[in-house]
C-alpha cells in the first residue's frame, strides 16, 4: 500500500505520470527542492518526518516506503 | 517613420533592432555612458569577464537563446561539483555539506514550497490581478504572509534567503501577489531555483554584456550615450496618422519623432517629465528598486575546487547571503560571486568601498578558511546605480499590482513601454526584457502602418 501511495506523491510532485516502484526520484526530474515537497507530503500523509539525507539514501518509492515503515 | 527608443538595455536594443529590420532608423538615447542596462561586464583578469549584472539563463529562455544564436554567442554550463558551505545557525559557523540543500528541516522547507506552489499555480499567468484572491494578496506583504504561514523557525530562516536569491527582494517590501506573480512568471519555484535544468543552467561565455554591445553596434545609427531624457512632449492627443507629433528632450538636444519607446525601469520612467502627463505613474506608491549588490572575489584560479568545494554557500547573516562559482570556463581566473540581497542591501550600500571589500573578505574567510585572500574584490551596487535604480527588477509593493498591472503595456498616446517589468513572462529576467522589446516593436509596426507607408 505504502509503495503505491509514495509513487503517487512522486507523480504529484514531479507532475509526471511515469513513476515505477524502482524509479530513482533524482533520475526522473527530481531535485532537492522537489525532494523537500515529497518529504512534506510524507509527513502529512504518514505522520513520519524524514530528513533530506534519509531521502538521499532511499530515492525510489519502494525504498522510501520501507524507510517510512521502519520509522513508524 | 521616426522612432526614438529611450534606454539601451536589452529591451530597448531588441526593439531598436526589430524596428531597424523593418526599415526604420531608430534613434536610441541612453542616459549612461555605456549600453547594456542591467547587464554589465567587468574584466576581472586580463581577458576574463564576469557578469556584474544579469548572468544566467535556462532552456525556457527561448528568445534569449535565439538572440545568442543569431549573435554567435555561446553559453557555458553552471555545473557545480563538490560540497557547499552553510552558515545558518546563530553561531555563524560554516558547515560543509554535499549538494545545494541547506542543513535545515526538510519537511518545513517542503511545506514552504507547497504553500508557495499553492499561491503560484492558480495565478492567471498574464493577468495575476484577476485571481479571486488578488485583492487580499495585494494588500499583504510577503513578510506578513511568512509570519502567518510558516510556523517552523527553519522555514522562517530560509524564506528571506530564498526571496533574496530568487528576486532580490526584502519580504517586507513586496506584496504576496508580487511574490506569487514573480515566481509564476519565471516558470515556478523549481525552475527559477534550479541551476541544472533551471533558470540558472548556463551563463553567456565571456559575459552577457556582449549581447547589448553587439546589438548596438549593428544598428544603422550609433546609440547616443550619456544623453538622459528629461521630458517627452506630445503635441497632439489625436492618433490621426500625422507625423512628428512627439518631441523628446534631452539636455543636449530635442528629437522630433512619430513614436517613442520608453524601455527603462518604472522608477526611472517616472523621472521623465511627460506632457500631457501620464494618467498613472509607472511605479506604484510602494514600488522599490530590486535590492541587489554583486560582489566578485577574484582568485588566480578556482582554488575551492581543489578542496572539493563547489563555491556555493548560503549564510543566514550577510552581507554575502550566498556565493557561487562564476569562474570563466578556461579557469583563467577564479571568480566567486557573492550576493547581497534584500534588507541587507541598503546598509551595505551605505558603506565605503573599502569597508564593503573588507566585510566581503571577512565573510569569505569564515566560509572558506582554506582559501587565500582574494587578489581583487569588485563591488557592483545596483540599488544606487542612477540609471538602473535596482536589479534584478522593480519590486512591487502592496497595492501596486492591482493599480498598475492592468496598464503595464498600455501606450500613453504615442509613448510605448518596454522593459522586463512590462513582461508578464519571465518578469525581471533577461528573457522578459527581450520579449518586451519584440512586443513593443510589433506594437509600433502594426499601429503606425499608415505612417510607415507614407515615408
Amino acid at each position: 500500500m505504502t509503495v503505491t501511495a509514495v509513487s503517487e506523491i512522486f507523480r504529484r510532485v514531479l507532475a509526471a505520470p511515469d513513476v515505477e516502484a524502482d524509479s530513482d526520484f533524482f533520475d526522473i526530474g527530481g531535485d532537492s527542492l522537489l525532494a523537500t515537497r515529497v518529504l512534506s507530503a510524507v509527513s502529512r500523509e504518514f505522520g513520519t518526518e524524514l530528513t533530506f539525507d534519509d531521502f538521499l539514501n532511499a530515492r525510489t518509492p519502494a525504498a522510501l516506503a520501507q524507510r517510512i515503515a521502519s520509522a513508524r | 517613420m521616426r522612432v526614438v527608443v529611450v534606454g539601451a538595455g536589452l529591451a530597448g536594443l531588441t526593439a531598436a533592432t526589430d524596428l531597424a529590420a523593418a526599415g526604420i532608423t531608430p534613434i536610441v538615447l541612453e542616459a549612461s555612458d555605456r549600453v547594456g542596462g542591467r547587464t554589465r561586464g567587468i574584466e576581472v583578469a586580463p581577458g576574463a569577464w564576469a557578469d556584474a549584472g544579469a548572468a544566467y539563463l535556462g532552456d525556457r529562455h527561448t528568445e534569449l537563446r535565439a538572440l545568442l544564436d543569431q549573435l554567435g554567442l555561446k553559453t557555458v554550463p553552471t555545473t557545480m561539483l563538490g560540497a557547499s558551505r552553510f552558515a545558518l545557525d546563530p553561531s555563524g559557523h560554516a558547515r560543509s555539506r554535499d549538494g545545494r540543500f541547506p542543513p535545515l528541516n526538510a519537511v518545513a522547507i517542503g511545506d514552504l514550497f507547497d504553500k508557495l506552489d499553492e499561491l503560484t499555480s492558480q495565478l492567471p499567468k498574464h493577468a495575476p490581478w484577476l485571481h479571486p484572491r488578488a485583492a487580499e494578496w495585494d494588500t499583504m506583504t510577503a513578510q506578513q504572509w511568512a509570519r502567518e504561514n510558516l510556523p517552523h523557525p527553519d522555514a522562517r530562516t530560509f524564506f528571506p534567503l530564498f526571496l533574496g536569491e530568487m528576486m532580490a527582494a526584502d519580504p517586507a517590501a513586496i506584496s504576496v501577489l508580487h511574490m506569487a506573480f514573480y515566481l509564476r512568471s519565471g516558470g515556478g519555484t523549481r525552475y527559477l531555483n534550479a541551476f541544472e535544468g533551471g533558470a540558472q543552467n548556463e551563463r553567456v561565455d565571456g559575459g552577457s554584456h556582449q549581447i547589448c554591445e553587439q546589438l548596438a553596434a549593428a544598428l544603422p545609427e550609433p546609440v547616443h550615450l550619456g544623453d538622459p531624457v528629461r521630458s517627452i512632449h506630445q503635441t497632439s492627443t489625436e492618433l490621426d496618422g500625422t507625423a512628428g507629433q512627439v518631441h523628446v528632450h534631452t539636455e543636449k538636444a530635442c528629437y522630433e519623432c512619430d513614436a517613442v519607446v520608453v524601455a527603462v525601469p518604472p522608477l526611472l520612467a517616472d523621472q521623465i517629465d511627460f506632457s500631457p502627463a501620464l494618467p498613472l505613474s509607472r511605479a506604484g506608491t510602494r514600488t522599490s528598486p530590486g535590492c541587489a549588490v554583486k560582489v566578485h572575489l577574484v582568485y588566480p584560479k578556482p582554488l575551492w575546487r581543489e578542496h572539493g568545494l563547489s563555491g556555493w554557500s548560503v549564510s543566514a547573516r550577510g552581507p554575502l547571503t550566498s556565493t557561487v562559482d562564476d569562474s570563466p570556463p578556461d579557469e583563467a581566473a577564479g571568480v566567486l560571486t557573492g550576493f547581497v540581497t534584500g534588507a541587507d542591501v541598503y546598509e551595505f550600500a551605505a558603506l565605503s568601498l573599502v569597508e564593503q571589500q573588507e566585510q566581503a573578505r571577512a565573510q569569505v574567510r569564515l566560509l572558506f578558511p582554506e582559501l587565500p585572500d582574494p587578489i581583487a574584490v569588485h563591488v557592483t551596487d545596483w540599488v544606487n546605480a542612477p540609471y538602473s535604480r535596482g536589479c534584478y527588477a522593480a519590486l512591487m509593493g502592496p497595492g501596486d499590482w492591482i493599480s498598475r498591472g492592468p496598464h503595464l503595456t498600455t501606450a500613453h498616446l504615442r509613448v510605448h513601454w518596454a522593459g522586463t517589468e512590462t513582461s508578464t513572462e519571465y518578469f525581471g529576467l533577461m528573457e522578459g526584457a527581450i520579449r518586451s522589446g519584440h512586443r513593443v516593436a510589433t506594437e509600433i509596426l502594426t499601429r503606425y502602418e499608415n505612417l510607415r507607408r507614407s515615408r
